[in-house]
């Protein structure tokens, strides 16, 4: 009898908590489906994959990137997804927040392009489930292309060149948004950055990095707990963490993620960005706030910077020493740099053809 | 008094042999394909990424939900185990051998979303046969080593406040880890430390259930009900309850970042006797009569860049009826730890430790003090992932007792390696 009071009372407590444990965190986006990736090992770019409703065609890439450069998807056409988003830069902006029609300047900075199709949400605050969601938004940005996705149809649509590869790579005409941001998203699709060092080493070249990068990979991946986030091939778990970024730049308050989920534990949680090419677009964070790959280390050696009520659990003093923080910095820097052999970073459009 | 001394070489040659219990859990670096640096300062010591991804519930902060579970990664499991040259010397003897220091197989693992594992064993390493006679006085002979751990974990039930493990596990007492302790045969005296009439332990795991939890404000928690015996079945019906509560402040948790202080009291009951007691089905024995005894003390964690200064003081205090040295007053005695480690070197290949322990008995009981002087020195190699080697030297002099203390020097070297 006391034993089956025991039993009861053990089920009793249980099972609320097992129901307690499995249902209490926050769920996804209704009507997204974000990837679940789960923590991987670093290695190389697996295969993109592709929307059934928009599979890549080498006539639909060529249209998209001549889009993807093309001023005139702006209102006064000044700013292509280019501009802030340029190849040169490490396919994001020079920054520090971008700077789109009429000189205004953004609230962030661009994030990078590159290997961007490998995300399951776009944007900083991952408000788009897709590239080609993605490619929608800027141009009807007042602060960015400034334009109506109506004049831009309009501007294509004057433009017999358009008008034809349009028709052979849909089959339909008039030109739709859809269109535009399918053919940019294949594109983008197609700006994949491998070939660094790192990639080398993963397919077997055990000289492709220096001792030091080697000493840099070991503690990006230990003592400094990068990998905590920037893990996988794409060195990046898509998904969003306050970091204690202190804000900066044209916004007094930015929420980030919160503002689209509603979800307090959102508040300032930004998307983690990919190392892969880090390198190449200073400055960083979603403000730019920090000049150098450096700053950004010893930005996460101390913990991270504002200790507000929503600062990720996973930022911790790193404990670095200078030789350490020079290794992962040196690791960041060539290592994880790409030859991008793919991706040609010429404007397919020649200058004499775009408005003065 | 000579056999006093063999007595206590023979002691010391027993807890030489006995498993040392230390956690790293390698399986934890497969799954996520991380160095062991991620969790550990060096391994098995855990750094405040460490402590938080063991708070919660072997989970990474935030990852809830997305964790590979047990189900979809390679199995969960990892070995431990150090062996190398020990030595021993006192006025009288010297002695010396290849030892296997212990072994530890480990399986731990995400089972759902919040549901987590942790499971221990360590089998003895002191016979090449299977002839070990178990922990009970060698009444036990079917028993060939030890489950040191077996707990289900329920994390955030309440969002980082409330977590509940049940099964044995490592209490939360223990603010200073004896099981990641880089020391591999001096233990921490005073968690070892037993009166004379009551077998509970500090150093042990316990049966039962524990509720953890903390704050952004730095501040945790440890609450649990146990058996007190650290054995299964429980020798009484008396349960032991215990808190331990530290803040933490600064960032991090006191483990390499932030400084951290803290305190708990344990309060227990012992049977002054269990033979001739009434058996339940499952082995609980009704024995009595139950008699208190408590523990209580504080402990602090300090940091500074890579040095970790840490230390821990104990008082216990036992009933007089278990006090069979005075039986007109209660056993008191108080003791600690004091410890500091640098870690130096890329990606904290090297360890530097000394640690100080003492206890202090009553003064019919003045034998039983101890001052134990230890260092240790080890060496990490390799920057593999879920496979760590290090080449650990370790040095104690200990001396025990007061009239004529006897003192002793045990040094190891040896490989400790886990994957």
């Amino acid at each position: 009898m006391k034993r089956i009071h025991v039993f009861l009372a053990v089920v009793i407590l249980f099972v609320p908590l097992l129901v307690l444990a499995a249902d209490n965190s926050p769920q996804p986006l209704t009507g997204v489906e974000v990837h679940s990736l789960g923590p991987q090992k670093l290695g190389n770019l697996p295969q993109v994959s592709v929307p059934a409703d928009n599979p890549q065609t080498g006539m639909k890439i060529m249209l998209g990137k001549q889009l993807y450069f093309d001023t005139r998807l702006s209102k006064d056409n000044t700013i292509s997804c280019a501009t802030c988003h340029d190849p040169l830069a490490g396919w994001a902006d020079k920054g520090p927040t971008s700077e789109g029609i009429g000189s205004q300047r953004g609230g962030r900075r661009a994030p990078p392009v590159s290997n961007a199709a490998y995300l399951p949400l776009q944007f900083w605050d991952g408000r788009a489930p897709s590239l080609e969601e993605q490619a929608k938004g800027p141009i009807q940005n007042p602060v960015e292309m400034g334009n109506t996705h109506e004049q831009m149809l309009r501007t294509v649509g004057d433009i017999p060149g358009y008008v034809e590869e349009f028709k052979n790579v849909f089959g339909t005409t008039p030109v739709t948004i859809d269109q535009v941001a399918q053919a940019i998203a294949a594109f983008e699709r197609t700006v994949i950055t491998t070939d660094s060092p790192f990639d080398r080493l993963v397919k077997g070249d055990d000289t492709a990095l220096t001792p030091l990068e080697k000493q840099g990979l070991e503690i990006f991946n230990g003592k400094a707990h990068c990998t905590a986030c920037h893990w996988g091939g794409h060195f990046t778990d898509g998904r969003f963490h306050n970091l204690g970024v202190t804000q900066s730049g044209p916004l007094k308050v930015d929420d980030g993620r919160s503002e689209i989920t509603k979800n307090p534990k959102d508040t300032r949680a930004f998307k983690t960005p990919t190392v892969r090419d880090a390198a190449l677009r200073p400055p960083y964070m979603h403000t730019g706030g920090e000049k150098t790959l450096t700053d950004v280390v010893n930005f996460y050696n101390k913990g991270g910077g504002t200790r507000d009520a929503y600062l990720d659990r996973i930022m911790v003093p790193l404990g670095l020493t200078d030789q350490e923080v020079s290794a992962l910095v040196a690791f960041m820097t060539r290592a994880m740099t790409s030859l991008n052999p793919e991706v040609a970073a010429v404007t397919p459009i020649p200058a004499s053809v775009l408005p003065k | 008094m000579k056999k006093s001394c063999l007595l206590l070489l023979v002691l010391f040659v027993l807890q030489l042999t006995m498993p040392t219990g230390g956690h790293a859990i390698p399986a934890f670096a497969r799954k996520h394909g991380f160095n062991c640096n991620m969790c550990h300062t060096a391994y098995p010591k855990l750094n405040d990424f460490g402590q938080r991804f063991r708070d919660n519930g072997y989970q990474i902060p935030g990852q809830e939900g997305r964790e590979k579970s047990v189900f979809d990664t390679p199995p969960p499991i990892a070995v431990r185990t150090s062996t190398g040259l020990s030595g021993y010397n006192t006025k009288n003897v010297t002695t010396s051998g290849f030892d296997m220091l212990g072994l530890d197989l480990l399986a731990a693992g995400v089972m759902h979303k919040n549901i987590s594992f942790l499971f221990i064993y360590t089998p003895r390493m002191d016979e090449p046969s299977a002839d070990y006679t178990g922990s009970q006085g060698g009444t036990n002979p079917s028993q060939l080593g030890a489950l040191e751990s077996g707990n289900v974990v329920f994390s955030n039930v309440i969002q980082d406040a409330l977590n509940v493990r049940v099964g044995r596990f490592e209490p939360a007492y223990h603010a200073i880890s004896s099981k990641r302790s880089f020391y591999l045969t001096e233990p921490y005296e005073i968690y070892s430390f037993s009166t004379p009439e009551n077998n509970f332990v500090f150093d042990d795991n316990q049966i039962g259930v524990e509720a953890t939890g903390q704050w952004r404000c730095g501040f945790k928690y440890g609450l649990g009900v146990v058996n007190g015996t650290g054995a299964s079945p429980d020798n009484n019906r008396y349960k032991d309850v215990y808190l331990n509560v530290s803040q933490t402040m600064g960032a991090g948790d006191g483990q390499s970042a932030g400084q951290r202080i803290g305190a708990f009291v344990y309060y227990g009951w012992q049977p002054l006797s269990i033979s001739g007691a009434t058996l339940s089905p499952t082995g609980e024995a009704d024995g009595g009569p139950n008699e208190p005894f408590y523990r209580f003390g504080g402990h602090a964690s300090l940091n500074w860049k890579t040095l970790n200064l840490q230390g821990s003081y104990v008082k216990g205090v036992d009933d007089n009826s278990l006090n069979v040295l005075a039986p007109t007053e209660d056993y008191e005695f108080d003791g600690g730890l004091a410890e500091l480690d640098y870690a130096g070197l890329m990606n904290n290949r090297l360890i530097a430790s000394a640690l100080y322990n003492w206890i202090c008995t009553p003064s019919y009981d003045r034998d039983r003090e101890v001052k134990a002087y230890s260092g240790v020195l080890r060496y990490y190699f390799g920057d593999w992932t879920a496979v760590n080697v290090a080449l650990h030297a370790e040095y104690t002099h200990r001396e025990t007792g007061e009239t004529d203390p006897l003192k002793e020097n045990i040094y190891a070297l040896v490989v400790d390696f886990a994957f």
